[in-house]
Parts: C-alpha cells; structure tokens; sequence
C-alpha cells in the first residue's frame, strides 16, 4: 500500500515539473477548456416549479401531466379582495375595471373568472338564460341587494368567488398550459395541405397529445409580475388585496432564490478573500485559488447548461458550496509550497514538493467529498439528483484545476520568498491549545470516549423527534407578502390548491349513467364534510355541478331539482344543451367523450406531510367506492407529497451509500479494514449530532437539511483522512502512538483548523438568507463540520491511543 | 349551410385593440371585395344534413347528425335543426331566428325530448361552441360589415385558386367579446367570392382557429362548401378540430313559414 502511495506522489511531483516548463501551454489550453464549458452558461434555464422536483419519468409526474393535457393548467392565481362591501355599486364598478385589465394586459391568459363574468344558468317561466352574473349591470340598490342574494345562494360560487360570510370576492386567473404564441406568418402556414386527396379520411395528422412545452417559469413569472403592477396602479379604495395561489407562491421562490444566490456568492467570495490574505498576506494569493475556484464553479454551471439542467430550488446552494469547498484544495498546496518556497526559494522544487506532499491528500478529500454527493445521485427528487451529479463534478473539477491551473498560474506569478511567516505569533497559542487536546484524549480515552457517548446517546434519543415537512410557503418570512396572501385566501377562501382525482369509465358517455352520477354527489358531500385536524376542504365539485345547475334551470329554477335528473337521456340532452349554451366549461371537467370526469377537491397550502393521511383516505375512499373505474389521484397536492415521500426514501439511501463509498474509501486509504472501519467513527458522531440537534430544537427535516448528513459526512471524513495519514506515518516512525498523536494534531490538526474555518464560514453565509430552510440549511452544515473537526481532535485520537497502546 | 360560409366571411376577424387604429386602417378595395362576398347568392329555402365530426386532442371522436332547413324572411333567417344521430339526443331540436338588425339579440328555442318541454334560450354572447364544435355561434350567423376594418394583405392561392388574402379587425371591443375573436385572416376567392379559409385568434386562450372549406360545390347555381374543417390549435398543435360534411344540399325547397315554429320543433320530424 505505501509503495503504491509513494508512486502516487512522485507522480504527482513529475506532473508538476511538467506543468512548470510547459506553464504557458498549459495556461492557453486549461483556459480553452473553461471558456469553452463557461460559454454555455447563456443557456441556462431555471425552474422552480414543483414539477421541477420530480424526474420526467416519475410517474406521478406523467399522470400529472396527461391530467394537464387533458383539463389544462390547474394552478391558478387567485386574488382576494376584501372591500367595505362587496355587493356595493361602486365596488363593482372597480372590480369590473380590474377584470378588464388583467384580461387586457396579463400575458399567457386562458381565462379570468371573477362576479363580473362567473356562469350564471338561471330559469324563468319558460326562458332559460345562459350568461354571465353580472351581464346586466345594476343600477339600483334593490338590484344590487337582488345580485347579492343569489350570488351567495350559488353553491358554485362559495368559497370559490365568494367567500362564505360574503366578506371577500375573487378573481380566478388560469394561465395557458402550453407555452407558444406564433407570429402572424407561421399561423397563416398552419393549414393541413396533405388532406387535398382523401377528405374522406377524418383522422387529421398533427393530432395527439400537445407538446410538452409547459408554460415556463419564465413566462410564469410575467403573468405574476402583470398582475402585480395591475394591483399596485389600480387603487381600489378601502379594500385589502392579497395575491396567492401556487403560481405566485412559485414566482416569489425563483424570486428569493435569485437574490439570495447573489448575496451568498458575494458573502463567500468575501469571506475568502479575508480568510485567504490573513493566512497568507499576499495580494496574488487571493487571486490564484479564487481563480480555480470560480473557474471550477463557472465550469460546472456550463456543465448543467450543457446537459439541459435547470437550477431548482436545492441547486441555489452549489455556488457558494463549490466555491466552500473547492478552496480547500488549493490552501493545502499554497501552504506546503510557501513553507518549501520561503525557505529555500525555488519555484520550481516548491511547487513539485507541495504536489508531492499534498496531491494524494487532496485527491483523496476530493474523492469522498465527491462520493458523499454523489449518494444523491440517484434521489427520485430531480433537483437533489442533480445537486449530488454537479457537485460532485464541481469538486473534481476543483482538484483537477488545482494541480493542473494552481501550479501553472504560480509558476508565471512573480513571487518573492518570505522570510518567517507571519503567522508565527499565533502559533505558540495554538500550538499550546493543540498540545493539551492531544494530552486529554492520551490521558484519559476512555472518559473521552464515555462522554462521547453519552452526547452520542443523547442525540440518537432527539432523533426521535424529528419530524418530516414540506412547505415552501413557511420557508418565506412570516412578513413576505406571498405567505400573508396564501395563508389569508386559506383561511377565508377555504384553500388556495386542490387534489385532482380522475374517475375513468372507459366508456364512451359511461358518465350519462344516473347510477354513477348520483355516486359521485355522494362523494362531492362526502368530501365536503371531511376535515382532520389539519386539512380541511373548501369545496369539492365534479361534473354534476354543473348538471345540477342546468337541470335546475330547466325546472324553472325550482330548488328541488338542484339534482340529478334520473333518466339517461334528459342527461345526456342537458349536457347537449350545455355544451350549446355558450359555456365552455364542460372542457374543464369531463373530456369530449364523457369517458371520465375531473373531480376536484379544494384544500388549503399546507406541510406536504399533512396531506399524507388525507390522499390516503382519498384513495382508499374512491377505489373502493369506484370498483368499475379507473382512478387517477393527481394535482399539486399529489405532487407535493410525492416530493416529499421520494425525498425521504432518498435521503435514506444516500446516507446508506455515502457511508458504504465513503468506508470503502477510508479502508483504501488506512490499508486495513479495521482501521479504517473503526475511523468510520468520528465521521458518523457529527452527524448523529446533527440529527440530534434537530430533533431536541424541533428543526423540520425538509429537502433542505435531508442534504446536510451526505454533504457533511464527506466534508467531515477528510478531517479525519488527514488525521489517519498522518497519525499512520508518525506511528510507523517512532511506534509510539501518544507522539503520534501529539505530532499530528500539530501539523494535520493545523490544517484542520484552517480548513474547518472555511467551510463552516462558506456554510454559515446560508444563515443571510430570506429563506429559512436555506438558514436551517446552513446552520447545520456549519455546525456538523464544526463538529466533524472536534470529533477528529478528541475520538479520533482516544481511539487511536486505545488501538495502539497495546503495541508500545 | 351556406348562410355559414357568408358568416365565416363576416365575422372572422378580430383587433389587438391596444394597437393605434391608424396601423388598421380600412382598406376600400378590400372592403370592396368582402361587399361582393356579402352580396354573393347564398339561396333561400335550403334543406341539407349536417354530419359533424368531433375530435379531441386524443383522437377520440363523436359523430352527430343533423337535419336543417333554412329560410329567409326578408334580411333575417330562420333555421330549424333536429339531432338525429346521437340516440342519445334524437328529436332534440333548435329553433333559430337570427335577425338583421345589429341591436337585436337572436331568438332561440330548443326543445329536449326527455323533459318534453321547449325554452327559449337568453343568451346574447356568440363566442360559445355551437353543439361542442370548434365553430361558435358567431360564426353561424351573419355580422355587419361595418363593424370590422378589412386590410388586403397580400395575393395568394390555395388549391390552385387565385385568393385575396384579407385582414379582418373588429372596431369594438364589444364586437371582440361577442364574436370571441380578436382578429382574423381570410382567404377569398377571386373567380367566385367564396371564402375558402380563415384563420381566427381567439380571445380567450390563445388559440389559433383554422377554418378549411376542403369541399366547394355549386349546386343550383350556388356555391356552397360541403366539408369543412375547423382546427383550434395552440401554436402548431391541433388541441381540437370538427369536420363538417353536408349531404343532400337542396335550394328552393317548397319551405313554409310554418315549418319555423315551436309547434314543430316540438312535433319533430
């Protein structure tokens, strides 16, 4: 094993004088390279949708998606007005000219629903009249009074554009769901030419399932912002507004995410910069390691543009995790070329000797950072797979630039050697803390190793109290403007999303059936009066809603017949006057076949682990009412808790597998399988820790914090190979283990200081951020690596002093 | 069913009404050429059977089959439909009296069969399917020139014919909320004056609404398109598209006044 190990470092001095005499070459073509990967960052997209945090071949996704191309886009932004009176002329007048300017000027409209055009099918005497509400426009105070007595009689419109105690009225904006406008030229090219010779065959070739070009977060965040500046200008006297749905919760996070993205990089590029110049004092020292670390995060964002990956919500942290954990690489060989180069000035010697000494060290950190990312690469949640591939290529892009741009740009950088570090004032002091750590864990390991276990104890027993949540909503301040209007539509609109369930009769007109359609009023009254202490349900509707409207209508608007009409025939000749009645809103319920109907059930934006119970009571409650049918259990609450229920199963995984790689990784390195398992210790303590922490300060453990056990366990264990190399070439020198000891935490535990500083500073910039799983996030990480480097300063050494006392 | 194809002329057109009007301005040579389209015989006393193909986005079709007949009574038109294929629906029946007069809202009556009771339908907005077509109620009746600018836009063919190729924008917004559409394109044809094509954007949705007269016969001296197909796309993909075919086309049937009244609708056939 040694013998491989010096191989690997002659190798890595031989590459290094390479690089010295070829350095301009070498230059030109790492900077080829960088340039070519950075060009493509132009194309980056980014998504912050929650489709976005499923693979596109979950199939939870895909019947999303069908429901989607076959009822639309279900997201829809709802705005809340509360005024002094809604059934007041004047305010009418100024919701009238709201509706007109959103449907005027908000782009990618399918449609707006507000009092001002809602369906309104009324009876009377023999006529039957078809319109909108508000179609005639009140002149009177009686008529005003009249308006409101029905309106808030309208089944159809409680919860939904009245609130129940007729305080707050809405208006419903549905964005297309496809993406694509085409300019005048190619629409006039949209005939189908090719029918010329059979017009007898009816099959029209370019049918089939829409694109799948989804309206995108881009064009989402026009219609947000449209609406928003419609508010802001239209001054409604007295009357509050609020904003909502899940499509301005989802523009407010590509918001956030934007902004803070741009804080963090600027705080971690500051923090190392600082850090950098205390440690060496030298301008150029700030310069080269920022350059191969920004070359190595500019190189792995060209490498998501490249493959078409999306920055999602999870991937915001890579930046400034790349530019964390890339320094590192650089500060082990700054340090070991500038103690050879100050010494005895040559470049040359100085910057093969740091590779030589370094290299191995800093290719086997990179790798188990590496390994302990990509456990997440297989994670069923897209944008945690994705963190865990590009993270994992962003840090062996940061080794690769480190021994190939480091030694190159040093080489043409004119330095002068330094006579005694500056540095040397502090030594003493650390030296001296250093010394009595590594005394404490000679002289008593196993009281070390007794409290220890006592703080590993008591975390494993907070572990218990961790709870699982999903909600983007509380990620924002409790002040932000998204999570105010949701949490108000919640609570008087009764829910700003909805769980969409399909029943499929696979039956052409299988709906005219009196016998299902009478089921399926069971089951809208059923849901209607389901709550658990968390969920509630504003309202739940199906096709009979609006067959129970027209048969009313029919029936001279007699109250009585709010119902099912009994007979297959008068439904299917109800519907036909439906669809003829200038009303298009058959399409959102059913399909053109009457095959299989839409219902959908209103709840409020709650933690995805509240909706567990209720989608599984709602999937038990339909498949065994509905044996014949197919059903499909789909919307944005399915696809919430899918998210969350992936990211559990995932995260499960990934601290399975980072612990395999990373173990198989430590055995490699220390040579012996014992070792190396029992050095699996003081990498497994920090985050039993963590764990704990959450657990006993009640911390969700959401997508976020699910990632800090992977990426600090393999940030933690290269405290710990650094300790174990060292501690294994002392040993061999002097068979003493306390010396050892002593020995290592003076060198390697210097480093470890050092690099523990960057990384947790690196992580704790998260805690500036507006959003608070992005602060939880942060914290943790900090804290875990924190941790990490006191786990290898004190049970590390205890073990080692255990092992190997026996030997002296 | 030619009374459709002179509307498709009428209406099919629309404004981006934020645009400054002087960019639409009206084009006489183009107005001349849609006045000759309006004045075009469109025959009286027309009996035919409708066969309506509708296909949704998955390729699911349904057939419906209707029997009309068509009368004029000076510059208004009566019609009269019964479904007889769905048998789901057979006998249900509407009654049409679309009048000339802009201000007046066209009277409506259908008669369901199952309920065996016959209601006036009040409605006065057009932009709603008619019988779940992709062709709406606008596009059935006829519309007044004078409420659209007509632009000509270029010369073209389509099957070999020489078309104008005209631009079509309402003047009001009210013309736009009835109609649904807020512009459109037609392709006229210069040796007969019949509108062979139409592209429509609608108002609600973005939808682009092509209409294809695939079949152009002269029966009686008449030119009246036999099959037409009506595609709603978004961007490039068809999302819906109704194929209308018309059997037995017949002018100058011996049709009474009589036949246009509630008493028949509820007689049926």
């Amino acid at each position: 094993m040694s013998g491989t190990r010096d191989r690997i470092e002659t190798w890595f001095e031989k590459t290094a004088n390479l690089i010295y005499d070829n350095r301009y070459k070498t230059l030109i073509l790492i900077f080829i390279f960088i340039l070519t990967l950075t060009a493509q960052i132009r194309k980056i997209t980014i998504d912050v949708s929650t489709e976005g945090f499923l693979h596109k071949d979950d199939p939870k996704l895909s019947q999303y998606e069908a429901f989607r191309d076959q009822f639309g886009r279900e997201e829809m932004i709802i705005i809340a007005l509360k005024p002094p009176d809604v059934f007041n002329l004047e305010f009418l007048t100024e919701l009238k000219k709201l509706h007109e300017e959103i449907e005027n000027k908000v782009p990618f409209l399918e449609d707006v629903k507000s009092l001002i055009n809602a369906r309104s099918t009324r009876g009377e005497k023999d006529d039957l009249i078809v319109g909108d509400f508000l179609e005639n426009w009140p002149e009177t105070p009686e008529e005003v009074n009249e308006l409101r007595n029905r309106a808030l009689a309208n089944p159809m419109y409680k919860n939904m554009l009245v609130s129940e105690d007729g305080m707050f009225t809405t208006i419903i904006i549905q964005s297309q769901t496809y993406t694509a406008d085409l300019n005048k030229e190619d629409a006039l090219d949209g005939f189908d030419d090719s029918f010329e010779t059979d017009t007898e065959e009816a099959k029209p070739e370019s049918n089939g399932p829409a694109s799948k070009n989804y309206l995108s977060d881009k064009e989402n965040g026009e219609i947000v912002k449209a609406v928003e500046e419609i508010i802001k200008s239209q001054n409604i006297p007295n009357t509050e507004i609020y904003v909502g749905g899940t499509p301005v919760v989802t523009h407010f996070l590509k918001r956030t995410m934007m902004k803070d993205m741009r804080k963090f990089m600027a705080i971690a590029i500051g923090t190392i910069s600082l850090f950098l110049f205390i440690m060496f004092r030298r301008i150029s020292c700030i310069f080269m390691p920022l350059g191969v670390v920004i070359s190595s995060l500019l190189s792995t964002v060209g490498l998501m543009a490249l493959t078409g990956t999306a920055i999602k919500l999870p991937t915001q942290i890579l930046p400034s995790f790349i530019l964390a954990v890339g320094i590192g690489d650089s500060v082990h060989i700054l340090v070991i070329f500038f103690q050879h180069f100050n010494k005895y000035g040559k470049k040359k010697e100085a910057i093969s000797h740091a590779l030589g000494h370094s290299g191995l060290a800093v290719l086997m950190t990179s790798l188990t950072t590496a390994g302990g990312l990509l456990s997440f690469s297989t994670a069923a949640v897209a944008p945690i797979a994705d963190l865990g591939q590009f993270a994992a290529a962003g840090v062996l892009l940061a080794f690769l630039y480190t021994v190939v741009l480091l030694p190159a740009l040093l080489a043409i950088f004119p330095l002068k050697p330094k006579k005694s570090g500056d540095t040397e004032e502090t030594k003493p002091i650390i030296d001296r803390l250093l010394k009595s750590i590594g005394k404490i864990s000679i002289n008593y390991p196993y009281r070390v190793l007794a409290i220890s276990s006592v703080i590993i104890i008591f975390s494993i027993c907070g572990m218990a109290r961790i709870y699982f949540s999903h909600n983007p909503l509380k990620w924002f301040p409790a002040t932000s403007s998204a999570r105010i209007a949701n949490e108000k539509i919640d609570a008087e609109m009764k829910g700003s999303t909805s769980l969409e369930v399909i029943i499929d009769t696979s039956k052409e007109n299988g709906l005219y059936e009196p016998a299902l359609l009478n089921k399926l009023e069971e089951t809208t009254k059923h849901f209607e009066k389901y709550k658990s202490d968390k969920v509630f349900i504003g309202k739940a509707w199906t096709i009979t809603t609006i067959l129970k409207e027209i048969n009313q209508a029919l029936h001279s608007n007699d109250k009585d017949y709010y119902k099912i009409p009994g007979d297959k025939q008068l439904t299917a000749q109800e519907f036909l006057l439906f669809e003829n009645s200038g009303s298009d809103d058959l399409e959102d319920v059913t399909d053109s076949q009457f095959t299989k109907t839409r219902f959908t059930i209103k709840v409020p934006f709650i933690d995805a682990i509240a909706y567990t119970g209720f989608i599984k009571y709602a999937e038990k409650y339909f498949t065994s009412n509905y044996s014949e049918e197919k059903i499909t259990i789909t919307g944005m609450v399915s696809l919430f808790v899918q998210v969350i229920n992936s990211a559990i199963i995932s995260m499960a995984k990934s601290y399975g597998y980072a612990m395999i790689i990373i173990s198989i990784l430590m055995i490699l390195l220390v040579g012996r399988v014992r070792i190396g398992l029992l050095s699996m210790i003081p990498n497994i303590a920090p985050i039993l820790v963590m764990l704990g922490i959450m657990g006993w300060a009640n911390i969700p453990m959401d997508l976020f914090c699910m990632l800090v056990g992977s990426i600090a366990i393999g940030l933690a264990v290269d405290d710990t190979i650094h300790f174990m190399h060292n501690f294994r070439r002392y040993f061999e020198e002097s068979n003493d283990a306390e010396d050892a000891v002593l020995r290592t935490l003076h060198t390697a535990g210097r480093a470890m200081l050092v690099t523990t500083c960057v990384l947790s500073i690196g992580f704790f910039t998260f805690m500036f951020a507006d959003m608070k799983n992005l602060f939880n996030f942060g914290m943790l990480t900090g804290i875990t690596i924190s941790m990490a480097l006191l786990s290898d300063y004190f049970i590390a050494p205890s073990l080692m002093i255990i092992v190997n006392r026996g030997k002296k | 069913m030619k009374k459709i194809i002179i509307s498709f002329i009428l209406i099919f057109s629309a404004a981006i009404i934020l645009m400054p009007k002087y960019l639409f301005a009206d084009d006489q040579k183009a107005r001349k050429i849609m006045q000759k389209v309006e004045d075009r015989d469109d025959g009286d006393n027309m009996t035919g059977q409708t066969e309506m193909i509708l296909i949704d986005k998955n390729k699911k079709e349904r057939r419906r089959k209707i029997k009309r007949f068509t009368k004029d009574k000076g510059e208004d038109t009566y019609s009269i439909m019964f479904f007889q294929h769905p048998a789901d629906v057979k006998d249900t029946g509407f009654l049409t009296y679309d009048y000339d007069d802009p201000d007046r809202d066209d009277d409506q009556w259908l008669f369901l069969p199952a309920l065996r009771k016959t209601k006036r339908i009040a409605s006065s907005d057009k932009s709603g399917s008619f019988m779940g077509s992709d062709l709406n109620y606008s596009d059935m009746t006829s519309r007044n020139l004078d409420d659209y600018d007509f632009k000509l836009m270029k010369m073209s063919e389509v099957r070999k014919k020489k078309v104008w190729v005209i631009e079509s924008i309402p003047r009001s917004k009210d013309v736009i909320e009835e109609t649904g559409y807020k512009k459109s394109v037609l392709f006229i044809r210069q040796d007969n004056y019949v509108l062979v094509r139409a592209v429509n954007w609608t108002k609600n949705g973005g939808y682009l609404k092509y209409l294809d007269v695939k079949k152009l016969e002269l029966i009686d001296n008449i030119w009246i398109g036999t099959e037409l197909h009506v595609t709603k796309k978004k961007g490039k993909k068809t999302v819906h598209k109704t194929i209308l075919k018309i059997n037995n086309v017949k002018f100058n049937q011996d049709l009474n006044y009589e036949l246009f009244t509630i008493r028949r609708l509820e007689k049926g056939l």
